[in-house]
């Protein structure tokens, strides 16, 4: 073999590097981690203890803070007071007048410096009312939330929860999308081998097939194992989860299918309908179900997937170039089994 | 009887030293490891997995490789 066919495969080793150094080294951006106390009263002064994460609370100099109501109703914060980077007590006057007359409602934080830009903590307050308030919204509407900062430089979201595991999209969900691209170049295989009947299609769409389960077999794991410090669990009954063990269930049955038979073109004939019914029941099981009831995973229940803020464009610049590698890797692999194959097949013809 | 007193003391004396690094250090590490501010620690973990189960596909092939090898030296 020359350097003709070794280019993809360096390319494949390069490119995990690239998603490995920067997945790993690009810091996440600053975050409220948690913020005490979580309840007060309308007419309260509030002295707020918050928890950054990557905050610069000590070192930044403009600090502003908010307590926001909707979409139009804040209160600025009185003072801002950074203990270290990370601590800070913002104080707030709760107004005693409120715009609404819930009992009980929800409070974001906002909290934005020159150096971290601005950050959110949702539902950060319960504002409880009590002794009938005024209807008015007058100290409410006087917060000049404008001019916020941006932060610069590369930086992965910040997700309450998540947190550092967000890293985990380019490992754990760009495997499946590697799975799945292996998976439709076993199908095409299996389809070529029962239209010409060349037994080397057969090697190759068991080839792609296998790696393609061992991805699966990954995805499951690594997803477990993402599951267990966000989820607080290694397996829910996510449809998602339970949909996709099924999937892979069907894909299992595959290599005990393949590996029942002794008559080579028996053998391969049905290997090759049974990828093709395989990935037929793979589409709506993974694709379909899923999305139409609720589910934790993105993408699902309605959420947007690869779109609006839960794959923004850092991440997309080291999801995307992930699946190419993972897939340049899977193949490589699958190139090693099919030579196997090949020898045994040529060694077993003689004897 | 020997080597295994040897290797018994060996790994008396890494536990050792491994719990001294512990104390040494002064950190108090939350008391879970890996749930600590942040969770990268998880991150390690899927890499991990990723790595373990494409070595675990090298280890496989380097079993059919060596099957192969000896049925044909069996054929010599």
């Amino acid at each position: 073999m020359g350097v003709k066919g070794l280019w993809w495969k360096v390319a494949g080793v390069i490119i995990f590097i690239f998603v490995l150094i920067g997945g790993l080294c690009v810091p996440l951006r600053p975050g409220v981690t948690s913020s005490q106390p979580a309840n007060a009263k309308n007419g309260d002064t509030l002295f707020m203890n918050v928890i950054g994460y990557n905050t610069h609370f000590s070192t930044a100099q403009n600090h502003r803070a908010w307590l926001k109501l909707d979409s139009i109703h804040a209160i600025a914060a009185k003072d801002f007071f950074g203990k270290n980077e990370n601590e800070a007590v913002i104080t707030f006057y709760l107004p005693k007048d409120l715009p609404t007359s819930a009992k009980v409602r929800p409070l974001t934080l906002i909290v934005d410096n020159e150096l971290d830009g601005a950050f959110v903590q949702p539902n950060a307050l319960f504002l409880t009312i009590e002794d009938n308030p005024t209807h008015s919204s007058s100290s409410w509407t006087q917060a000049d939330l404008t001019n916020l900062s941006v932060a610069s430089g590369l930086k992965f979201p910040y997700r309450n929860i998540l947190n550092e595991t967000i890293r985990n999209t380019f490992f754990h969900v760009a495997l499946w999308f590697a799975m799945f691209i292996l998976l439709i170049a076993g199908l095409y295989h299996a389809i070529m081998y029962l239209r010409t009947g060349d037994y080397d299609h057969d090697i190759q769409s068991a080839s792609f097939n296998r790696i393609a389960i061992l991805y699966g077999v990954l995805g499951l794991l690594t997803g477990s194992v993402w599951a267990k410090f966000t989820w607080n669990t290694f397996w829910t009954t996510d449809v998602k989860l339970n949909m996709t063990a099924i999937a892979m269930l069907i894909y299992l049955a595959y290599l005990v299918l393949r590996g029942s038979s002794a008559d080579h073109d028996r053998r391969a004939k049905l290997a090759a309908s049974y990828t093709i019914f395989a990935f037929i029941a793979l589409i709506p099981l993974v694709f379909v179900i899923p999305r139409m009831t609720d589910s934790l995973h993105p993408g699902n229940g309605g959420n947007p997937a690869l779109g609006g803020e839960d794959l923004d464009h850092t991440l997309r610049l080291f999801f995307y170039p992930s699946i190419i590698a993972l897939s340049l890797l899977g193949t490589w692999m699958a190139s090693l089994l099919i030579r196997y194959e090949r020898l045994k097949e040529k060694i077993f013809l003689k004897s | 009887m020997n080597n295994l007193l040897k290797i018994k003391k060996f790994v008396a004396t890494i536990i050792i030293m491994m719990a001294n690094i512990d104390l040494v250090s002064g950190q108090n590490y939350p008391s879970d490891f890996l749930r600590s501010t942040g969770k990268i620690y998880s991150v390690a973990l899927v890499i991990a997995i990723i790595f373990i189960g494409i070595v675990f596909f090298l280890f496989r092939l380097d079993n059919k490789l060596t099957k192969l090898e000896n049925h044909i030296k069996n054929e010599q």
